[in-house]
């Protein structure tokens, strides 16, 4: 690398390495897999929550975004392996004990996060169809705006 | 030539913030080329209470005549925090608002009155950070000679007309980045002659790459952030995505802080975090070159002096893709990689554990570009050439 500074010039990098060139084929290898669904997880979205901000301009995030948010929207209220780490005797009396007071937070809670469910995937669908008609909007327009030009410039 | 440097405090023992640090440094630079140097600062320690810690008066360090000034103690901080939590929240701010928040900001007047009587014998003022009263005053008193060392960031703070104006009327400045001067010129709309790019001297050191994990026990590889934990240098996402990578990874590597502040921590990290808070310089070069990578997530930096002490231990970055100085550094040293989001994150995490070459490359490139560009020597004749025009 050449480095051109205001009083200098320094020729570094003895591997020859462009970090650009790196991080590009990176991406591209991180586009092909999210293609195929290697990031669907909902402790991606969960991750991203603070990056928004920064990358509110980003489509190509938003999008991402929505689909982390596709995938985590509904609260899990399956039953589940409920398992305690000490062995012998106590560990068993812990792990039916945790069983019977899941079965009644289940049976107190269920109808609130059935409601809860219904309410977070109307808000993905409301959210992903206000994204997807927007961006058809703004697909015909720029459409519009270039054939104006090019009629224009007839 | 004969100098006079003026920022909020001076620490003669220890550490205070980055920009502070940055402007001892060049005074240091100064000295250590033959000149006669000054550096005005106020009694505070504590950047909270700004409260009158030390007794005034004079002091050499290090060849640096050190000149120590009370914090004016009538100041209104009701008035003061009002007005800058409208700055803060970008609302509307009047003229007359702003120059009571400069007015209420760590001013001294026994400083100012100093370089009132003192500062014509001087061939130049340099100020800094933009942000505190002592630089917005104290750029006002001889501005035809006053350089500022804005270490500008783009923040609400920024955009004030008062600190405008202070670009405007000042000499120059002087930045640490090409990405800081295009802000500034981007924000007040200056020329492209408005300053020039100088930094600071980073020094060199040497240390035992085994010893931070044998003596943290560390068995696995781990990376680092050193630095305030707060929401502005970005630590939260930092701790969401480690988070996030133990999961995915199975605890593949842990993450090892150090600097002040307080973030809450995701419960299923705590068993792969290594929080020490403080620790001295030896260990934090220690922690560095032994860490698989160093990660920067601040989008929000003028320089980054962590970032290269990470380089001079031949240990490559990560920074966000936003961060525009950090990502700056890291495309001129070819020394380390920057994400946009998670999954551009955990890739490259990947890979600077898994490919040792691409690691030891990365960290090489980044030690060699810190110490051809930042050598006291460099920063000197870019110093220099500024000042002396």
């Amino acid at each position: 690398m050449t480095l051109e500074a205001e009083h200098m010039e320094i020729s570094l990098n003895a591997g020859d390495l462009d970090v650009a060139s790196l991080v590009k084929e990176i991406r591209d290898e991180v586009s092909k897999k999210r293609q195929e669904g290697v990031y669907t997880d909902a402790r991606i979205g969960r991750a991203e929550r603070h990056n928004l901000m920064y990358m509110a301009d980003s489509e190509e995030l938003l999008r991402f975004y929505l689909n982390c948010l596709r995938d985590g929207v509904h609260v899990d209220i399956n039953d589940y392996q409920i398992e305690d780490r000490r062995t012998g005797w106590k560990g068993k009396g812990l792990v039916k004990m945790k069983t019977v007071i899941w079965k009644l937070l289940k049976f107190y809670t269920f109808r609130m996060w059935h409601q809860q469910n219904q309410i977070n995937g109307l808000m993905v669908t409301a959210i992903e169809s206000s994204f997807q008609q927007y961006e058809k909007k703004i697909a015909s327009l720029e459409e519009r705006l270039a054939k104006l030009e090019g009629d224009s410039a007839k | 030539m004969k100098l006079v440097f003026i920022t909020p405090r001076f620490l003669p023992e220890g550490v205070v913030g980055g920009a502070e640090t940055l402007i001892r440094d060049l005074a240091l630079t100064s000295v250590q080329a033959g000149h006669e140097v000054h550096l005005l600062t106020t009694c505070a320690i504590d950047h909270f209470t700004w409260s009158n810690e030390r007794e005034p008066g004079e002091e050499t360090v290090d060849g640096i005549q050190v000149h120590y000034f009370r914090v004016n103690e009538d100041r209104n901080i009701e008035v003061f925090l009002r007005i800058q939590d409208q700055i803060d929240k970008e609302r509307p701010v009047s003229r007359e608002d702003q120059q009571r928040w400069a007015e209420n900001n760590v001013c001294s007047r026994d400083l100012s009155d100093w370089l009132r009587k003192e500062g014509g014998s001087f061939d130049a003022i340099l100020v800094g950070p933009y942000l505190f009263g002592i630089t917005l005053e104290s750029a006002k008193i001889f501005s035809e000679k006053t350089w500022l060392i804005p270490c500008l960031h783009d923040e609400a703070f920024a955009r004030l007309d008062i600190v405008a104006d202070m670009f405007h009327a000042s000499k120059g400045s002087l930045f640490n980045s090409e990405p800081e001067k295009a802000l500034a010129i981007r924000l007040y709309d200056l020329n492209h002659d408005c300053g020039q790019v100088v930094g600071m001297a980073m020094e060199p050191f040497d240390v035992d790459k085994e010893a931070f994990a044998k003596k943290h026990q560390l068995d696995t590889p781990y990376v680092l952030y050193c630095g305030r934990q707060e929401g502005g240098k970005n630590t939260p996402l930092l701790l969401d995505y480690m988070h996030s990578y133990v999961e995915r990874r199975q605890g593949a590597v842990k993450l090892v802080l150090t600097g002040s502040g307080d973030v809450p921590v995701p419960e299923k990290l705590r068993p792969f975090l290594l929080n020490l808070g403080f620790v001295s310089e030896q260990e934090k070069h220690e922690a560095m070159a032994g860490a698989v990578a160093f990660i920067h997530p601040s989008t929000n930096e003028s320089f980054g002096i962590v970032l290269l002490e990470a380089w001079l231990a031949g240990t490559p970055a990560l920074v966000h893709d936003r961060g525009e100085v950090l990502r700056w550094q890291c495309e001129r040293a070819e020394a380390g990689l920057w994400f946009r989001y998670y999954p551009e994150f955990e890739a490259m995490l990947d890979r600077l554990i898994e490919d040792e070459k691409l690691n030891t490359t990365l960290g090489e490139n980044g030690k060699q570009y810190v110490l051809c560009t930042y050598e006291r020597a460099a920063i000197a004749e870019r110093l220099f050439a500024v000042l002396k025009g």
